[in-house]
Formats: structure tokens, sequence, C-alpha cells
């Protein structure tokens, strides 16, 4: 079931011939970092790399002296300036197939030019250098070519060597749209498109982005990716699957981003806010980050194994969103390809293995963690334990009461195990009852006394009442005390636990022991900071990493342009794609790291500039040579995420809930997709909600690890760590967005307002269907095509007034009864195309 | 106009014109029959298209199999009460396990304390079947009789001891989701034969009464790093059987027809103007959402099947959700095209329910699996699929439970000898490989690890296993991660 494919691989390498072909022109020196270090990194690491246990012939191509060094017979792989002399050019040109490198069996293959790249490199002298993302960040200096906004400048000097240029700006409204949908994930309203439209000053634009960046509706957008980066779920996930609290960590997300919390802090507080001096409420709170992992409590498992799961969980996905490293995997070795060691993983690891996180269970709200209590959650709690404690006082004072009573009772031998049934929780095993017998109370066990409770509670009746309300208010403690709302946070045990290297990462094969510390080859912790996760998180931010900037500066760029200017936004190592504008990505990041790391700021200065705001039209020669838009020769043209797609319709159509934050919702979903997932005891049933909770932002929609919501389709499972953006077009993905009651709902409800509007022509009408969804006028082209669809709908259910009451009667919100079920149905099947355009589902 | 956009609306025309075949939407295609070409000048159909997109260069070699149907049993089926027959075991029943079968085992929490563990034997008695005389329980009377048609593997081993990573592992050969399935990986690399289904389908099934909770996680059926459209797409036992295949209450086929054209005619216009070939795609994925709403109630119509077929599958293959049903489905999907069918059946996770549950998971699965193989073979298409059945994992020989109470037998979760069966595309048939030890503790000969397994399913189909690759966080990714041999032994 796959769609058409471009012939991608032959357009690839169009693009890659173009960019060569740029770059000979200029007849520039081989750069070893952009183009020789991947081919290294991509053919010969594996067995010549960083991984001692893997290396072959005891040859590492991977650092400046194992490439130049004599192997025993003299031979140094690379002799600079004498590729004749270089066994490296040797073996990669020759003929024999036990000699050529790499081997034919091992699946890699130097292409020809390739070949004629590291020939020339050693010819140009072998210069050595650094993987590009592990350098120390510098601003490089802006080229002078006459653009004021600096993205345009490096943008265009780029493309001036594919003799290429900028588009021209998309259509005013087309920006509007966009830049909403960029900023907070909502179509314009007709109000806030008037009032750009009436704007005629210069810098209509900023305004438009500065009014979007205050809105409240920016950190509900932004928040989506985090949640995805955080796998962020309202369950534990795994079996049992058990319903966790916390969401108030999904708002302070929200509120974070709101409030614009310079990143170095953002990323301080989710992960060593407890470490912080007499840390916030907030910052404890933020910590809920790293406990998003998800919680296996099937049973049987190993707790020591849960417990390594969440930390690797913690430790990895620290690696990827912050440093864009896939540590995952040094678990079992040294890196293949990057300079990683699996000592550095464990030392990595070392970090959150401080944590009193146990692996044993599934309590969804295991320790540690801080309680956020909701409305009158703590109240009830509070009620059900001091009536708890009341009643024990009560059966303290009726037993001690009772005492002479009980003796004569137990002297005539009335302690007997109970007839059968026999109860052993209650009653304890066989004869234990007689055994306590013979003690004097005071010395009876704790159980003891339970049996003895148990047994003389069947000898007395008002005493039995007692203990079965106790048992009752026990109960009703223990679910007040589970309702309350609580988030799981970070903490560090006053003892530190060792931390070993864990061999093949198995828990039951534990090697050297390690301290906790970064990868010695990256800039060190600085000496004064503490080696725990405040240091880490410090050392993440100070301005010798060369990694934190760049990867959330290429996040944030893919978030805006669909693709990073690094499209391995996961992965920034070795084996990474080269960006197409290195100079871009290190300058907005040297940029982002000096502005005291302000994320407005930043996308501020993408929005304006005029490479985000040309035209998103596809130019041929483009559509052949880049169809990724690696260059940025266009605007950027993709999908929509399915969140922003369900909130878009939601907002057409005036059924959006606007309030912010609170507990999960549970909007339509088909029947049984719960109870077909789930069985046994774990049967879950999915109780739709109600009212306007059915009409809330997508963020806010209750997400079930292990079956997500139906609503969305290209989403993350929210299992791991997720960085980067799914994106397919698949008929299923047709099939929701025609016949999900969610858009066939919006779709009615759309019709009814524009139906209701008081101009009551259909070209007035449409209008407004078109304003809503896509802030924009028909063409008349479209008003031919559109009226057309309408006069056969209506005629259709003007024939068939059943069926259009039907339709018109899908989704619980009320319908509006003095339009005719006729025109109702003819325009809700009119709004539910228009749902479906291309258009609409994506971002021009 | 573009003469790439050209090149996509020719291919897209060319998918509508093939399915015509099906006899729909004939409405659907005047747009582009009237735009591009006459329908006799489209007629020959694309090479592209009649193997629609398979990587370049796969499969790697003739394929023995072309499709798969694996009839995935959930929770560790017993391989010593089904098909692991070891008189020992009843010999030594109530014994402490001879300790030297289990140093350096590791069990799970649930019985890893127990250090007394005792020998319980097979509950119920095994004969000898067919010219290959096989030996099976008395619990599978249906797959006994079918025995010459099936290759047993009796020492798999596996690395993981509980369900979802033993389970994950077996699909995607990695403990942790994340990574593709292997019917992710054969539809990335191999494509599809239909256009109008997907090529990777799942059903899943849990015997009534089944007591314990595990789950059917959708990274069982999950792509991983591959793009999504290659997962497998789960048919529900429901009316409805793909998620929002019906059209809206009050919306007919006609109406959306319409609805269609009137769409596919807005995004004509843009594709023309905004020239991104990404529109073509979207054009031709709601031509295919539309034929869906067609083939897939035509694939789930099961009224032209004789009642001599229906009789075969057992009482339940009318029930929508049973095993049975989800059997004669798996065969009329393999007949439309679908490449992979991977039927999941949960319950065989009998920790204290040997004496009980087992015995209904049995009854819900023999009959049909056996009716399934034999079905096949009656159509010619065994030749050509590849059926496999198995779980996770097998179960200890030592006893999890009371061994005077009868009624809650058990046995825990056990890696290190299990059996699976396969038949049909490309393996041998009448044929057992590999050997348990006289315990069944341990597999002592032939043992095939799940990796040698999964590269055997490959092969099979014509993918040369450490060639079939893709690259995600700086590696190149593969079903079998670094390890894995073709198990040539098995194949016919």
């Amino acid at each position: 079931m796959r769609p058409l494919r471009i012939p991608s691989i032959s357009l690839a390498i169009g693009l890659v011939l173009l960019i060569r072909a740029g770059a000979e022109l200029l007849a520039a020196p081989v750069d070893f970092s952009r183009e020789v270090l991947p081919v290294l990194s991509e053919n010969c690491f594996h067995c010549h790399g960083p991984d001692l246990k893997a290396r072959k012939a005891e040859l590492r191509l991977d650092t400046q002296s194992g490439a130049f060094q004599k192997n025993k017979d003299g031979v140094a792989a690379v002799v600079p300036g004498k590729p004749e002399a270089s066994g490296l050019v040797e073996r990669i040109f020759s003929h024999e197939s036990d000699e050529l490198m790499p081997p034919p069996k091992s699946n890699r293959k130097l292409t020809a030019a390739e070949r004629e790249l590291l020939k020339r490199w050693v010819t140009e002298g072998a210069p050595w250098g650094t993987h590009w993302a592990f350098s120390p960040l510098k601003k490089p200096p802006l080229p002078e070519n006459g653009s004021p906004h600096p993205i345009d400048a490096l943008v265009r000097e780029r493309l001036k060597r594919e003799a290429l240029d900028l588009q021209p700006r998309a259509p005013r409204r087309t920006l509007l749209r966009r830049l909403s949908l960029d900023l907070t994930g909502l179509p314009p309203t007709l109000e806030e498109a008037a009032n750009f439209d009436a704007d005629a000053t210069s810098n209509a634009l900023e305004r438009a982005v500065d009014r979007l960046l205050a809105s409240p509706r920016f950190g509900e957008r932004m928040a989506w990716d985090w949640l995805e980066a955080a796998r962020y779920a309202d369950t534990n996930g795994y079996q049992g699957d058990n319903e966790r609290s916390m969401w108030p960590w999904r708002d302070w997300v929200v509120d974070a981003f709101n409030r614009n919390l310079p990143y170095d802090q953002f990323t301080t507080w989710q992960l060593a806010g407890d470490l912080l001096p007499n840390p916030t409420h907030e910052q404890l709170l933020a910590t809920g980050f790293l406990r998003n992992h998800p919680i296996n409590g099937e049973g049987g498992r190993i707790a020591e194994e849960n417990r390594v799961d969440y930390v690797m969980d913690m430790a990895e996905t620290t690696g990827t969103v912050w440093l864009g490293l896939t540590f995952q995997c040094c678990r079992c070795h040294d890196h293949k390809y990057d300079p990683l060691l699996q000592t550095d993983y464990y030392r990595f690891f070392g970090f959150f293995n401080q944590t009193p996180v146990s692996g044993a269970g599934g309590d969804p709200q295991m320790f540690p963690r801080i309680d956020v209590p909701q409305g009158d959650e703590s109240k009830r709690l509070e009620a059900a334990r001091a009536a708890l404690k009341e009643l024990e006082i009560q059966i303290k004072t009726v037993w001690n009461e009772s005492i002479t009573k009980r003796t004569d009772w137990i002297a005539a031998g009335g302690a007997e195990d109970p007839a059968s049934p026999r109860d052993v929780k209650k009653f304890g095993k066989p004869g234990e009852i007689k055994a306590a017998a013979q003690l004097p109370e005071s010395k009876w066990s704790s159980d003891q006394r339970k049996f003895m409770e148990a047994a003389w509670a069947e000898h007395e009746a008002g005493f039995k009442k007692l203990l079965t309300e106790r048992d009752t208010r026990r109960e009703k403690e223990q679910q007040a005390n589970k309702a309350l709302t609580r988030v799981m946070v970070m903490g560090d045990m006053p003892k530190p636990r060792q931390t070993f290297v864990l061999n093949r990462g198995l828990y039951t094969a534990p090697g050297a022991e390690v301290t906790s510390g970064v990868p010695v080859n990256l800039p060190p912790l600085a000496p004064d900071e503490p080696a725990n996760r405040l240091g880490l998180a410090r050392w993440l931010s100070a301005a010798e990493n060369p990694l934190m900037a760049r990867v959330t500066v290429n996040r944030l760029w893919q978030q805006v342009f669909g693709i990073g200017l690094v499209k391995t936004a996961e992965d920034f190592g070795v084996q990474a794609e080269m960006p197409a504008h290195l100079e871009l990505l290190d300058w907005l990041a040297a940029e982002f790291r000096d502005s005291g790391w302000n994320v407005k700021a930043l996308l501020r200065l993408i929005l304006t500039s005029e490479t985000y705001l040309q035209s998103s039209d596809v130019p041929e020669i483009l559509a052949r040579n880049d169809p990724q838009n690696r260059l940025l020769a266009r605007g950027a043209r993709f999908r929509l995420p399915a969140w922003a797609i369900r909130d878009q319709a939601l907002a057409a159509s005036g059924l959006l809930v606007g309030k912010i934050g609170g507990s999960p919702v549970k909007p339509y979903q088909p029947a049984g997709i719960w109870e077909e997932a789930t069985f046994g005891g774990g049967k879950k049933t999915y109780v739709q909600d109600t009212g306007e909770n059915l009409y809330r932002r997508s963020l806010y929609t209750f997400w079930r690890r292990i079956i997500g919501p139906t609503v969305f389709f290209d989403t993350p499972s929210r299992m791991v760590c997720s960085v980067k953006p799914l994106r397919t077009n698949t008929p299923l993905h047709a099939l929701s967005t025609l016949n999900d009651p969610t858009y066939v709902e919006a779709a009615r409800v759309l019709a009814q307002r524009v139906w209701t509007a008081p101009e009551t022509s259909f070209e007035a009408r449409l209008s407004a269907i078109f304003q809503r969804v896509l802030a924009r006028e028909p063409s008349p082209s479209e008003n031919e095509l559109w009226a057309g669809a309408l006069n056969r709908q209506r005629a259709t259910y003007a024939a068939d007034i059943a069926g259009a009451e039907r339709l018109i009667a899908v989704g619980a919100s009320p319908r509006d009864t003095r339009i005719p079920p006729a025109d109702h149905a003819a325009y809700t099947a009119l709004c539910l195309s228009i749902f479906n355009l291309d258009e609409t589902l994506t971002k021009e | 106009m573009n003469p790439l956009i050209a090149h996509h609306l020719d291919v897209t025309r060319r998918t509508l014109l093939e399915s015509s075949a099906y006899g729909l939407g004939g409405a659907a295609l005047s747009w582009m029959l009237n735009r591009e070409a006459s329908a006799a000048e489209a007629a020959p159909q694309s090479p592209l298209l009649s193997n629609a997109h398979n990587l370049p260069g796969l499969p790697h070699f003739a394929p023995k199999a072309k499709r798969i149907i694996y009839l995935f049993q959930n929770g560790g089926p017993s391989h010593v009460e089904l098909f692991d027959y070891k008189p020992q075991l009843r010999e030594l029943h109530g014994k402490p396990m001879p300790e030297e079968y289990l140093k350096g085992r590791r069990f799970s929490s649930m019985t890893a304390s127990i250090s007394n563990r005792l020998v319980l034997g097979n509950v119920e008695p095994f004969q000898q079947y067919g010219k290959c005389g096989a030996w099976v329980s008395d619990l599978m009377p249906y797959t006994a009789q079918i025995v010459d048609d099936l290759c047993f593997v009796k020492g798999m081993q596996t690395d993981a001891v509980n369900h979802a990573p033993a389970i994950s592992f077996l699909l995607s050969g990695g403990q942790l989701p994340g990574r593709p399935t292997i019917g992710s990986w054969l539809s990335y690399g191999l494509g599809s034969a239909n256009q109008d289904l997907p090529s990777y389908v799942v059903m899943t099934s849990v015997s009534k009464g089944t007591s314990c909770g595990q789950i059917f996680y959708d990274f069982y059926w999950g792509s991983g790093f591959l793009p999504t459209r290659f997962q497998g797409v789960k048919f529900r036992g429901s009316s409805e059987p793909v998620l929002y295949l019906d059209n809206p209450d009050g919306l007919s086929r006609e109406t959306r027809r319409g609805m269609l054209d009137d769409i596919q005619a807005a995004n004509r216009m843009k594709l023309a103007s905004a020239g991104d070939p990404e529109i073509a795609t979207r054009i031709s994925q709601y031509e295919m959402a539309y034929r869906m709403q067609a083939s897939v109630p035509e694939l789930t119509n099961l009224s032209n099947e004789p009642r001599s077929v229906l009789e075969r599958y057992g009482p339940q293959v009318t029930e929508p959700g049973t095993f049975a049903h989800n059997c004669l489905m798996a065969r009329r999907m393999v007949e439309r095209g679908v490449q992979f069918v991977q039927l999941m059946h949960a319950g065989w996770d009998q920790h204290n329910s040997l004496t009980t549950e087992l015995y209904t998971q049995c009854r819900d699965t023999d009959q049909a699996s056996a009716a399934l193989v034999l079905d096949l073979k009656e159509r010619g298409l065994l030749e050509d699929t590849l059926v496999i059945w198995g779980g996770e994992f097998g179960r200890t020989p030592f006893i999890q439970g009371d061994i005077a109470n009868r009624k809650v037998w058990g046995r825990d979760h056990h890696p290190y000898a299990f059996t699976v069966w396969m038949a049909g595309g490309g393996v041998k048939a009448g044929f057992t490989l590999g050997e348990s030890d006289d315990l069944a503790v341990n597999a002592v000969k032939d043992p095939v690890h799940v990796h040698d397994l999964q590269a055997t399913f490959l092969h099979l189909m014509g993918v040369d296993h450490e060639r079939l690759t893709y690259k995600f966080q700086g590696r190149q990714f593969r079903l079998t991660d670094v390890h894995g041999k073709v198990v040539r032994s098995l194949l016919s």
C-alpha cells in the first residue's frame, strides 16, 4: 500500500551532483569534516572506528594518528600528499576482491566520486579536523550580499552557488495562515485576518508575529513537540497500563513556553530542578520530564531489570533531546562511528542512576513524587484519613475494654480456627490462632494480633461490625489517596548508588565501576560543578558545549520548515546528514546561545526572514533536483500533523473550546478500541466524554500509551523519545479525515454557521467557509466547482431527506433546526470536502 | 505541464485503470481518462505497478514464498504439552528437577525463587501421526492430522523471558519497541501486489474466559523507524474492519464519489499551480481509500464460501473476532494479494491453567490452523505461501503452583527450548528439525535462535536478511540486528 513514489534516488543523486558541481566550480580544497569524514564514517568506521572490539587489522581511521600510523609492514593508510604511498588509496582502488576496501561482502561500496574524493584529499595533504557538530560553536561572519536579514544573507550566498535565488513572498493571506499555524497551531480567525488586512504599515508581518508569539496558544503549539520528545502519556504503558497523573507537568510546559522561560533554565529545571538550592514547587514539577518513561508492571518482571530500563531511558532521552547523540549504541559496545565509549554511556547513565525510583510493580505514582492536589482532592483524603483514625481509636477502646471477657474466652478454648472456608490472609495458617492464644496479648506479633482480632470478631458480632467498617474506611482512604493528583519527579538518594558498566547492556552482567560524568571526547564538566544532574544541566548550556544550541535550533527549524537544517534531528553524530546550510545552523545556534537562550526571539528571527516568507510553490527544477527542499530555494510545504488538522477543523467550525490545561479529555473514538487491545484483568473501557471536553485542543486528549488516540495518525507511540516528525500519505489517513465523526460534525457545524449568517447567497457562504478554513477567498473557478457540487448534493438530499437527517445528526453538538435538512446536509458534504482539500491538510 | 507532475499523473491514471478490473468507480476515472490518453494507450501495465514499488534489486533472488501467514500464539504455548514429547517427564512427575538441567538459567521472578522445582508431566498423552511419525498431544487432534505437511522446529531459543519483550523480539528483532516488524520490512522491501488492500494486515483474537491481562500492543505490528505507511493495518473484529472505513451515516457511496471528484478536481488545480508532487500522491491515496471501501467489505463477506469450507474451519468461523474467522480471512487476504498476514491469538499464558484454559486455547485454534493449511493446499496456494505457527517462548517443564492441586497446575515462561511449526512456501514437509534434551529444558540439537528464524523467513521471501537495511540514527538497521543465519536444513 505504498503511494506513488518519486524516483527519489535519481533526484537525490541529481542534487548531490548539483552541489558537487557548484563546489568544483569554485575549485575549493576538499573539506575534511564535510566531505571526507562522512565517507570514512559510512564505509570504514564499522571495522576501523572507535569500537576497539570490532577493530580489524589494528587500524583506526577515526583519528589522525591512527590513519597516519605505519603498520607492521611499514605502510600507513594515509601518507599526506602521497596517494601512491597510501594504503587506503591503494585498497579502495584495488581490483582484487580480497584486497578491495570496503570488502564486497560488507555490503558497503564506494562510488567512483567518493574514491576520487579520498584520493584528492590525500593529495591535498590529508588535512584533518573534527566532525562539524563536535567542533566549538562560533558565529560565522555574514556575507555581504545586500540581504539585510542574516538568515537571508546566508541562504542566498549558498543558493548563488547553485545559480538559484529565493522565491518571491507567498501571498499575504497565505503568510498569515502559515504564521498562525506555525506559532499557534490554529488558523487565523476572521477578525485576525481583517486586522491584518487593515494593517498597511510596512511591519505588519512583524506585528502579526509578535501578536502570535504573545498568544497563550503559542505554548500549546510548542508543547506538542516537547511532549513527543518527552514520551509523555497519561498511562504507564505495558501490561496493566495504569493511569498516571503527569498532566500538571504538561501544563507547566505550556506555561514555560508562554512566558518564554529561557531555554537554559527550561533545561536545568527539567533535568535537575530538584537539585537547585531550595527548589520551588515549579522546579520540582519540571523534573517530571525524566519520569515520563513507561513503567512495566508486567507480572514476573524482575525489579532491577525494570529499574535499569528506566534509567537507560532517562539517559538516552537526555542524550537525544539535548545532545543529538545516539547513546543507545553504547549500551553494549563502544560507538561504531562517534567518539563515544561504552564507559561514556554508563558514566552518563550514572547521573540518573541516583534516584530511589523502584523497578517493582506498576504504581503510576511511584516515588519520588509531589502532590498537586486539584479541587477537593486534599480535603477528601484528609476526611477519609480522619474517619479512619477515629474508628481505629474506637476499635482500640472497645478491644481494651473487653480484655476480661476475651481472657475467659481464650481460657475456655474459644480462640480456635474458624470452620471452613478458611481465609489464610485473615486468620493465618491452621494453628496460628491457637499458637497466639498461648501467649499474652503484649507478646503478639502484628500478624498474630490481626488473626486474633478476626477470631474475636467471629465471636463478638459488635466487634465484627467495627472491623467491617474499618475495612470500608480503609478502602475509602486508599481510593482518596490514589485519586490525589501526583506527579512523579526526580530526587537523588543521600547515599550514592554505585554504577557499573553493564556488559551487553544486561543488568545481570556488571563490569567495571564508573563514576558519573560526561563523554570524554566532549568538553569536560567545569571543575567547580558537581558530578550530578545539576552539573550535567549546566554543562549542557555552557558556552563551550557544541551541541545543545545546534540541536535545539535545528529542532525549532524543523518545526517550522518540516525538516531540520540537519535532517537527522535525532543524530548529530558523524553519521548525521551533512547540512546543506551549515553556516546558517551555526550562526543561528550561536545567536540563540548569545541571546540568553531566547526561544521566542529565535522564532521571531526565523519567521521574519524572506527565506521563511517565500512562496511554497514548487518550480519544476526544484521538484526535480531538490525535492526535499534542502537548499531552501522555496517556502516549506508539508502536510500538517494530525493534531493540527483536528484543531483546525474544530477552530474553523467554532466548536473549539479554548480552555487551557487540566486533566486529559476523551473525545470521539470508535467503540471497542481499548477493549480489543486489552483483556483479562487488564481490560480497559473507553468512556467518551461529553460536552466541552469533546472539543478541547488535541494537546489535552487522553493518551493511553499502549493504544494511542485513533483520531491522530502518523504519531509516535510515546513509548520512547521521538524528535522527528512522521509524515506519510496513506489511504487510511484519507478515511480518517473523511469519515471520523470529529470531521463530519465540524463540517456540519461549520455549515450551520455559514448558513445562519446574514448573507445568504451561495457566494457569501462559500467565501465564509474558505475564510474560516483557508483564510482566503475562493477563486472564480473554485466558486464554479463548488456551486456545482452544492447543487448536486442538494438534489441528492432533497430526494433523500431521511439520509440528510442521518448525516446532520452526526456529533453531540446541537443542530439548528431552522435549516432545512437537505440544505444542511448538502452544505455539510461541501464543508467536509473543503476539510479534505490538499490545501487544507497542508501548510503552504 | 511540469514533466515530473505529468509523470505522476500518468502513474496515477494507470493505477486507476488497473483497479478498474475490480469494477469500481468508473466515474472516478473519467477525469484522468479524458485528460491524458485513451484507455487503449494505457492498457499495457506499467512494470513499476505490476510489482508495486519494490526497492530496486529486490527480491534479491527467486522467492520460494510470495506471502506469509503468521499464526502468532501470544503468551507462550507450552511446548511440553503440545508438540515436544518427553516420556521422562511423566516418569519423573512430582520429583525435583535435576539441577544440572537448570544450571545458569534465569527464570522470571514468578519462579526465580523456587528452590525446589518439581517436574510436571504433560497433562494429556501424545500419539504418533502420519508418515513422518511426529508426536502430537491429544490436545491438538486436527493439527495431528496434517503433520505430513508440517515442518517442526523443536530447538527454538529466544533471549527474553517476559511477554512484551519476547513478542517484540520475535516480530521485530529487538526487545524494546521501536524496530520495524517483519511485515513492515517486507512491505518496505518488496512492495505490494494489491493496490486495493494493504500489504500487511493484522488481526487479533482472544479465547473467551482468558484470565491473563496481556495486551496487543500496536508496536507488535509497528513500522518502527520505517515510514508509517509500512506498518501493519489492523483489521478489527467488528462490522467496520478498518478504522473509519464506512462513510458517515446518511452519506451514500454515490455522494462520496461525487465529493471525491470535487476534491480531486480542486486538488488538480492546486497541483497545476503549486507543482508539489505530494499532491499527486494525495490524489491517488484518496482514490485508494475509495477503492478500499469496496474491496474490504468484499473481502470480509463470507456469504459465497461453501458450507464445506466453513465447516472445516469450525463452528466459530462465522463469528468475527475469533481465531477461526481470522484464519479464513487470512486465506481470503492472501488470495487477494496481501503479502503478510499476522494473526495474533492471546491467552497461552498457562501459569495456573494447564488443566483448564489450555484446553480452551487448543479448542479455539487447533481446528482452524489445520483447516487453513489444508484449504491453502487444496487451492494450490500452499506452495508459495509460508504458514508459521508459534509463540514467543515455551513453558517450564517444571511446575508453577502446587503439585497436589491439579486444578491450578501451571508452568512459567521458558526461553531455552520451544517449538514452532511452519508449512508451505519452501520448507520441508513432514519434517522435524532439532530437539531439546530429554526433559525439554534446553535445545540440544540444531538450536534455532529467533534471529535465525527471521533470516529464514526473509530468505524464503527472496530477501537476503543482511541486505535489507534502513539507515536510522546513523546506523544501517536490519531485522536480524547483527545476527541470524538462514536455517538451510529446513528448506525444501
